[in-house]
């Protein structure tokens, strides 16, 4: 279960105080898979950051299965994101100096998984996301779409509790964004991890079981008609 | 265009730390061949100055051996009638308050027209009057003397101040009628009257020169040829600017190996301004990519680089200028200091900065700087367009770029070889082969890194997958990694090669005198330089020293300068030695039973530096001046010596008296008789000379001690440009490697959001720089070793001669491995500082 409670954070621009998150309060069950709408800059990718503890709330509490993520310490936090959260980035985030196994293989590795058992894992998350033949491909030599899914492959690869997921589809086009989103949400949904994915597109809220819209610093929970009205319509 | 170089301007105003770093390396490899220049340049020019300033306006000198001139042959060819101008010369070395000082005597009415150029224009002009009452009592009055003003207020002296001249020992009172304009080249001038200067170096009735002036043309030419026929035997002619020519030429070799080791520092600095503007580059590759892909030309792009180098270039050399006239005046006084040591007096009163050295700043600043911005340069103007974008393809070129150097290392370490092989005696070839062997070096480390990292990440992975991650990364990274530590390697190895050589040379010295100095006590006249003939002990002297109860045997030693037609001044030390005295010489060419022989029966023996500077080896002859005529001596063997880098020559003291009828004898060295000591001997030495002569009464462990302490004089310098040279390597590794941490920010940013904490992200970082100082330690070791050969072997053997027994000790790594690590990990210090602190937000948010 993971709580956000009055969840608040604020960044200075020059003399002006931007306030992103004000008091945001939810409750995610374990194993759901949440979509977060909001428009530009409404303070989505700074929520996934709060619950992944790269970045400290001004002031509320996030907790995840029973543990307070916000009263923790640098390393404590680095320590907890290392082991139950997997990470996926619009701009994908693989390390370009390591290969495409190797990007995969790290998080086994920083999780204490090491050798061959590292390597067996690495080779056959890569299957799963169907890279099994580019595992020693330099991975700025890969397209957008396979980049991507071997940030999958390292989200998923130490079977992390919760999986967040910003804009994952934001710089593919529509086909293979679409191939990419379906390999995301089958392989959460076979692990049974929790899934936040912080998206614009309507396929994505779709395939959501609740859309949460991002709303002067708020939570707000939406069906289907409004995320309607919200993205044009449509 | 100008939208291109506003960019590029931004860029570099955007990194000013970056920019900064590059500034100070450049500048200060600049600032050590200035710095050197300025130094050697001013000493040199101090010392052309003194010599014009004695030398007034001679075109010739009349010389001859130690003995001088007789002065009656001045007064003969005074009498001819001839076009040319003459003047007699008394010149020798003595002490005035513990400065020593070069007592030159005068006859100031024999040519009133001589020395229009000289010391002349330099005598008081207080009113003519009273000008000639002082010129009047500096003539007639006993002890009158002339100083310059700066030299006599620096002494504490006034005119009318009373003081004392310390000559060979003995010590005679002196007056100061009148002191001179601080004009160049005075300061180590003391000036009398001719005879007083005879009298004082106790050369009554000859003198050291006589100088001589010919017009130019058919008559002059024609009335040298007359002088000539009139020279008795034991004289000569010589041109004055031939002489001044090898005197500086004594010192060519000792500046030759600072000018090097200058230039050491450039090109280091190569490295370091590469890294910087690779690094500019690199950091816009993906501008550059885009500039490209909208229709900027591949010679736009490499015209706005290569600009920036050069103004980058042109920047440091005015600061390495600014900066290397700061060091050189410090400078200054150590290589004087180390002329004065060893070669001749000089007082540098003026720094000169040759227009040449700027210029060559101003050349070598920009040069350096465009070719290390060539290969970037050429790399991101040869790039497809959509090709800038990637990391991958800058880091395969760069691959396939280690494979070239690793092959181009074996070509440069060839040619090092070769050159060495087949230039016998260039010095010039020597510091080539140095140069080519250290770039080698460099060659050859980018391939050696990664291979070096590949398995350590291999070996390491099993333990710790941030170690093989921090590995790889190295490996990874060889467009970054392989430069910064290419330029510490190759200064590193310069360390240890000039280290192991130093302490080499010091070994062999320790070690030489040890076997040389048999002799318990050891008693001279003082006085600076080798060969000055003031330095004698009087007769009586030594007799009283002889007469002191406790010496069973002594040797007597005679050093002076003889003349060779065909090399100049020749130091000969005539030996009377003890026969202990013979087993301390280490005869390097010849049978020591044959060549002692030989010597009893008037043959030399020269030692190494002489015999390699006149190419003489057993069987040869060298032909002398002495005061009957030119005569060839055999040369029966060649000895090590370390004590003068001019050479010397051992004769017999018999053969020498017969053949220039001088009984004076400058040194002894006195054997005790068993289980008598030296500290029991010595005061009674002291008390057996008291208020006959003032000698240095040394004992065997206290002159030894001396001898090594002016041996660690004369390497300050060496030691100076040697930590400048490790200044710069430092500041090119530490500016390398923060270019290269810097750039990979996001990637540490990344790998903190996967998981990694802060402490453990430093302990990457600082574990990647340590590993790539050990790796530049690992790689200098034995390119440091092999420098240190050439430069024992074929540099110091070219540049004096002597040979030197290899010395290697792990206590000679130490400075190397301490710059290696502590640049490493100071320059892993912020990165680790910053990767810990860093907003991973924002770091993380977007390309």
């Amino acid at each position: 279960m993971l709580i956000i409670r009055q969840l608040s954070r604020s960044f200075r621009e020059g003399n002006r105080i931007h306030r992103v998150l004000d008091r945001a309060d939810a409750r995610i069950a374990t194993g759901e898979i949440v979509a977060i709408i909001g428009r530009s800059g409404s303070g989505k990718s700074t929520l996934l950051n709060l619950i992944s503890g790269i970045d400290q709330p001004d002031s509320g509490f996030i907790e995840f299965d029973g543990r307070e993520i916000t009263m923790l310490r640098e390393p404590e936090r680095t320590l907890f994101r290392r082991r139950n959260i997997g990470f996926v980035y619009q701009f994908f985030n693989l390390v370009p100096t390591l290969d495409v196994e190797e990007n995969v293989r790290l998080m086994l590795e920083l999780n204490g998984v090491r050798g061959r058992e590292a390597r067996r894992r690495a080779a056959a998350m890569l299957g799963e996301v169907g890279l099994a033949e580019r595992r020693h491909s330099a991975v700025d030599t890969l397209s957008g779409g396979e980049q991507q899914r071997v940030a999958i492959a390292r989200a998923l690869v130490h079977e992390p509790r919760l999986i967040l997921a910003d804009e994952p589809t934001g710089n593919l086009d529509e086909e293979t964004a679409q191939q990419v989103i379906l390999l995301l949400l089958s392989l959460v949904r076979t692990r049974g991890a929790t899934l936040l994915i912080v998206t614009h597109d309507y396929d994505v809220t779709a395939s959501a079981q609740r859309v949460l819209e991002l709303r002067e610093g708020r939570l707000h929970e939406v069906g289907a008609p409004a995320y309607g009205a919200f993205a044009g319509g449509s | 265009m100008r939208t291109l170089w506003a960019a590029s301007l931004r860029h570099l105003l955007r990194h000013p730390a970056q920019l900064a770093l590059a500034l100070l390396g450049l500048a200060l490899g600049v600032a050590t061949v200035i710095a050197v220049d300025i130094a050697v340049a001013s000493s040199r020019r101090a010392f052309e100055l003194s010599m014009q300033a004695v030398n007034g306006a001679a075109t010739h000198q009349i010389v001859a051996g130690p003995e001088g001139v007789d002065e009656e042959l001045y007064a003969k060819l005074k009498r001819q009638r001839w076009p040319l101008d003459l003047a007699p010369v008394v010149e020798g070395y003595v002490a005035v308050g513990g400065r020593t000082l070069q007592l030159v005597g005068y006859d100031l009415f024999a040519d009133p027209a001589f020395r229009d150029e000289g010391t002349r224009r330099d005598l008081p002009d207080d009113g003519e009057s009273e000008a000639i009452e002082r010129l009047a009592r500096w003539i007639t009055e006993p002890g009158a003397a002339m100083l310059s003003a700066s030299t006599a207020a620096e002494l504490g002296l006034a005119p009318g101040s009373a003081f004392e001249v310390l000559v060979g020992g003995q010590s005679y009172p002196a007056e100061l009628v009148a002191t001179l304009d601080d004009a160049a080249g005075g300061a180590t001038m003391l000036l009398t009257d001719i005879a007083q200067a005879q009298e004082w170096l106790a050369s009554a009735g000859r003198l050291t020169r006589i100088d001589v002036r010919a017009p130019p043309g058919e008559a002059g030419e024609k009335a040298l040829e007359d002088l000539r026929d009139l020279l008795p035997a034991g004289t000569d002619l010589r041109e004055a600017r031939q002489r001044a020519a090898q005197n500086l030429d004594l010192t060519a070799a000792f500046t030759t190996n600072l000018q090097a080791m200058s230039l050491l520092a450039l090109l280091v600095s190569i490295f370091l301004i590469y890294s910087a503007v690779s690094f500019a580059v690199v950091q816009r590759r993906r501008s550059i990519g885009i500039l490209r892909a909208l229709g900027a030309t591949r010679g736009g792009v490499l015209g706005i680089v290569l600009a920036e180098a050069a103004v980058l270039g042109c920047m440091g050399a005015v600061l390495g200028i600014a900066l290397g006239t700061l060091i050189g005046r410090e400078l200054i006084a150590l290589v004087s200091r180390t002329i004065n040591d060893l070669y001749f007096v000089v007082s540098v009163r003026e720094v000169v900065l040759p227009t040449g050295s700027i210029v060559k700043a101003l050349a070598s600043g920009i040069g350096v700087a465009l070719v290390a911005a060539a290969l970037p340069a050429a790399e991101v103007a040869n790039s497809a367009p959509q090709l800038g974008l990637r990391r991958s393809v800058l880091e395969g070129r760069t691959l396939r770029l280690s494979y070239v150097l690793l092959f181009a290392s074996l070509l440069l370490a060839a040619a090092a070889v070769a050159i060495v092989w087949l230039s016998s005696r260039s010095l010039f070839a020597g510091f080539v082969a140095l140069l080519l062997l250290l770039a080698s070096v460099a060659a050859l480390t980018p391939a050696a890194l990664r291979a070096f990292a590949l398995l350590l990440a291999r070996l390491s992975g099993r333990a710790s997958p941030l170690m093989r991650l921090a590995f790889g990364d190295v490996a990874a990274s060889l467009s970054r990694t392989g430069v910064a530590v290419a330029a510490l390697g190759m200064a590193v190895a310069a360390m240890i090669g000039v280290s192991v050589m130093v302490e080499s040379f010091r070994e062999s010295l320790r070690e030489w005198l040890e076997r040389t100095m048999r002799a318990d006590v050891y008693v001279s006249a003082p006085g600076p330089g080798f060969g000055r003939p003031e330095r004698r002990l009087e007769p009586e002297v030594v007799s009283a020293i002889l007469a002191v109860p406790g010496i069973a045997n002594h040797s007597a030693t005679r050093s002076v300068i003889v003349e060779s037609a065909e090399h100049g001044p020749v130091p000969l030390s005539a030996l009377d030695p003890a026969p202990e005295s013979f087993e301390g010489i280490q005869l390097v060419a010849g049978e020591p039973e044959r060549v002692w022989r030989e010597f009893r029966e008037g043959a030399i023996v020269v030692s190494e530096p002489l015999a390699w500077r006149m190419q003489l080896e057993p069987g040869d002859r060298l032909v002398l001046l002495t005061p009957t005529g030119a005569r060839a001596f055999d040369v029966a063997g060649v000895y090590r010596e370390y004590g003068n880098d001019r050479g010397t020559t051992y004769m017999d003291r018999a053969v020498y008296r017969s053949l220039w009828g001088d009984d004076a004898i400058t040194s002894l060295g006195l054997y005790l008789t068993p289980g008598v000591s030296a500290q029991s001997v010595i005061p009674r030495l002291r008390a057996a000379v008291q208020d006959r002569q003032i000698l240095l009464i040394r004992s065997n462990e206290e002159l030894r001690e001396i001898s090594m302490r002016i041996f660690d004089r004369t390497f300050v310098i060496t030691r100076v440009l040697y930590w400048l040279t490790a200044g710069v390597a430092a500041i090119a590794l530490v500016s390398a490697l923060l270019a290269w941490e810097l750039e990979r920010a996001r990637e540490l940013a990344i790998l903190r959001s996967l998981g990694l904490t802060p402490a453990g992200s430093a302990v990457m970082i600082e574990a990647q720089t340590a590993f790539m100082g050990f790796a530049a330690l690992l790689a200098a070791i034995p390119a440091g070793l092999a420098a240190a050969v050439l430069l024992i072997d074929v540099i110091n053997r070219r540049a004096f001669g002597w040979r030197i027994d290899l010395h290697v000790d792990p206590a000679q790594i130490g400075d190397a491995l301490l710059l290696s690590l502590t640049a490493a990990l100071v320059a892993g210090l912020y990165p680790a500082w910053r990767a810990g602190r860093v907003p991973l937000a924002s770091e993380i948010r977007e390309e």
